[in-house]
């Protein structure tokens, strides 16, 4: 049962049940309550306590009588004593071991003889060995068996023939051979092999047809270069296989639905395609694919996923993709040679566009008014162009015409990724009025407070991303973050002071902030592990803790970003926020604020030649400097009180700045 | 309080608790059965037994009911569980659709 299916007072009740060790003592000792529980309750139970790292083997126990689904994917504590218990469960139906490191041959001894086991996964659990494979032939309802990256060898594989009832086996990462597979072939009912990276040859991949029902194969990183004509294919993975040629006989064509060929190589792929029914092939992943034709797509009408990123296609292949556009949902063309050029081409063709990805290609701002053109568009990703914002219109006066309004008639946007280095604050200003916008992804160092402080009133922003951009303190302060929001990424915003994110995060503790100076509570507990749902990324005090700044390489010198011409002009965008910045702030932290002042201008007339130029950084945008931000050495004098008794720290020993003089500048 | 718009809920040692219709619809199940077409027993006098359920688990349920009303209008306070009660009151939960 799904915790969103379930009903709200059988959640509460979970949650009440799984709050600490004391509540579970409280009722463990409910043995004849536990028996009688349905299975989905005592499922989710479960599932819960092994979320909330509250089970230990004996606990186990008082399930036995009523679980039928164990997953325990990734516990790394997971052992033999631990399967002693589960395998005492009489009607466990599906248990799941992916992932548990400490899983050997004799934790799974204790499953020999169980009666209701249909589906177990020991994917990556690298001890099992043959010997453990022995036990599992002894499971003989087992109908779904992944035994993918363990350490079972070829004669381990031939002992599954054993088990009859098997639809799904994945064998992925193990050294199958062809004699191996042969000896599988009295299994008739599987429906799904998986088959990647094994010693299969072309002679043992015809033992294949010996599976009437298989509907699912995958032959990704092996050497076969023939395939045989499998009847009753629907999804077939052929990443980084080279195929030559497809066995032809008399028998029915395959009807493909999926087709994964990340990576391969056809020696010709026309006629590689005549050898499946490709009418209802709806997904087709030609991802890094050597292929240089593109003609076979005319064919493809029910086409609704392609991925096409990292391949060969060019403008003049578009057209195929146009041709077969009528039901497109999803189209990747990342990291390829097409042009704005290409784009235009596809117009009026994919009325039914959904997803369109074209980061990395050499795109500029006329490709937006393309995509305008493309009405159900949700989600677009333009990361890494040379898209800039503006459309340069010709004439004696060049006229400047911001792009990004061309994507106004895209109603259903979701999410937006413009992470392009030439986008800067009035070529963002069109953005701010996109209704259902979620994501929006900016990264460019032309970008300044304005920008923030403009797309604070979309009004369904969930997540946004303004990286490497000029934000300062008191435009951080100002910022009136929207009540959907729940997530700011504002890494590689250099200007910004750990203190002012800290205010930030302590003033919306709702929103989870990403900066360098903020450290994630998810980063450091396990990934594998879901967080809790209202866990928000906090500043930990580790780092002061420890008393050492992790010195990021993140933030070197970074006038090397600008020329001259664009620090000038940044100066003058982001003097605008001073006036609201709220004077109670700043007032504690003076001393080190003008301290910084001082800093700041100084390394600014160094780095600039001409000297009447003055960089005016008010003390009420930079409050504290803690690093070396301009690439200067800085001792930071100690002030707050929480780190007394701690030495100032040094970031540099060569040119320490005495905060004395400063203090004139007053 | 008109007889009405009152619903019976008996538990299983017989205990009689007498809550709002209104409350009670919250549960899905308990609402089918006051309101599916046809002469049922639950329908005419407005009573139900649940031969299952335990005298201190069917308070707490309509404790539950009440304050689940509360929470949809607003109140967002919490609904406190003793641990020991967990796991009878879940599956009470369970069957009631609640």
């Amino acid at each position: 049962m799904d915790l969103e299916t379930e009903s709200r007072l059988v959640r509460l009740c979970i949650e009440a049940a799984c709050e600490s060790r004391e509540s579970v003592e409280k009722w463990r000792k409910q043995r004849r309550t536990l028996e009688s529980m349905p299975s989905p309750l005592a499922d989710a139970l479960l599932r819960r306590l092994f979320l909330g790292r509250l089970v230990f083997p004996s606990l186990l126990e008082v399930f036995k009588r009523s679980v039928e689904v164990v997953d325990l994917k990734g516990e790394n504590n997971v052992d033999a004593e631990w399967m002693a218990y589960l395998g005492a469960f009489r009607y466990l139906r599906s248990l799941n071991l992916a992932d548990c490191h400490r899983i050997n041959n004799s934790a799974l001894w204790s499953l020999v003889g169980m009666t209701s086991l249909k589906e177990v996964d020991i994917s990556g659990c690298s001890k099992v060995t043959d010997a453990g494979i022995r036990y599992l032939v002894s499971i003989s309802t087992l109908q779904i068996l992944r035994v993918s990256e363990t350490g079972v060898t070829a004669d381990g594989i031939k002992l599954l023939s054993s088990l009859t009832n098997l639809s799904v086996l994945d064998l992925g990462g193990l050294p199958v051979t062809d004699t191996a597979l042969s000896s599988l072939q009295v299994l008739t009912k599987l429906e799904y092999v998986d088959l990647w990276g094994s010693n299969i040859s072309n002679k043992g991949v015809t033992v294949l047809r010996k599976f009437p029902k298989l509907s699912f194969l995958s032959l990704a990183w092996t050497s076969v270069t023939r395939l045989p004509n499998l009847s009753s294919l629907e999804c077939l993975n052929l990443s980084n296989c080279t195929i030559n040629d497809v066995l032809e006989d008399n028998g029915k064509k395959a009807c493909l639905t999926k087709l994964i060929c990340s990576g391969a190589t056809f020696s010709n792929e026309a006629k590689a395609f005549l050898y499946f029914d490709t009418c209802f092939l709806s997904f087709l992943d030609l991802s890094n694919s050597s292929l240089n034709g593109f003609y076979f797509l005319h064919h493809l009408k029910a086409l609704e996923y392609l991925d096409l990123s990292s391949s060969m296609i060019v403008d003049d292949s578009i057209e195929a993709v146009a041709s077969i556009g009528a039901n497109l949902r999803n189209l990747n063309l990342s990291k390829t040679r097409v042009t704005s050029a290409g784009v235009a081409i596809l117009v009026g063709h994919v009325p039914k566009l959904e997803n369109l990805s074209l980061s990395h290609t050499p795109i500029d701002d006329l490709t937006i008014s393309y995509i305008g053109t493309m009405p159900l568009l949700k989600h677009v990703d333009l990361n890494n162009t040379i898209i800039k914002g503006f459309i340069h219109q010709g004439g004696a006066e060049p006229n400047l015409i911001p792009s990004l309004t061309a994507l106004h008639s895209l109603k259903g946007l979701e999410s937006l990724n413009l992470e392009c280095a030439n986008i800067n604050d009035a070529a963002v200003d069109p953005l701010s009025s996109f209704k259902e916008l979620r994501l929006l992804s900016l990264k460019s160092p032309s970008l300044t407070d304005f920008s923030l402080h403009h797309l604070s009133s979309l009004p369904s922003i969930r997540n946004l991303r303004i990286c490497d951009a000029v934000l300062t303190n008191s435009g951080l302060f100002s910022f009136r973050p929207p009540a959907t929001l729940e997530m700011l990424d504002l890494r590689g915003c250099w200007l910004l002071t750990e203190d002012a994110l800290l205010s930030f995060c302590k003033r919306y503790p709702l929103i989870e902030v990403r900066h360098e100076h903020v450290v994630s509570t998810s980063d450091q507990t396990a990934c594998h592990r879901p967080t809790p749902p209202r866990t928000f990324l906090r500043p930990s005090q580790v780092n002061q803790k420890q008393g050492k700044l992790p010195v990021s390489q993140y933030f070197i010198d970074q006038r090397l970003k600008y020329t001259r011409e664009e620090l000038l002009a940044l100066q003058f965008q982001s003097s605008y926020l001073g006036p609201s910045f709220d004077k109670s702030l700043a007032k504690p932290k003076i001393e080190n604020a003008v301290y910084c002042r001082a800093v700041q201008t100084s390394c600014i007339d160094n780095y600039l030649p001409g000297k009447d130029l003055c960089f005016d950084f008010a003390p009420s945008k930079i409050l504290k400097r803690k690093r070396t931000t301009f690439g200067l050495p800085i001792r930071m004098p100690s002030t707050s009180s929480k780190r007394k008794g701690s030495t100032p720290r040094t970031m540099g020993e060569r040119r320490v700045l005495s905060p004395v003089p400063t203090r004139n500048l007053i | 309080m008109r007889k009405e718009d009152t619903v019976k809920l008996i538990s299983a040692e017989g205990f009689e608790f007498v809550i709002h219709k209104e409350a009670a619809m919250v549960s899905q199940t308990i609402r089918n059965m006051l309101t599916s077409p046809g002469s049922f027993a639950e329908t005419e006098h407005g009573e139900v037994t649940f031969p299952e359920i335990s005298t201190t688990i069917l308070e707490k349920i309509c404790q539950y009911f009440y304050w689940s009303l509360q929470y949809a209008n607003g109140k967002e306070t919490e609904f406190p569980i003793e641990p020991e009660l967990t796991l009878e009151l879940m599956m009470a939960a369970n069957y009631l659709h609640t």
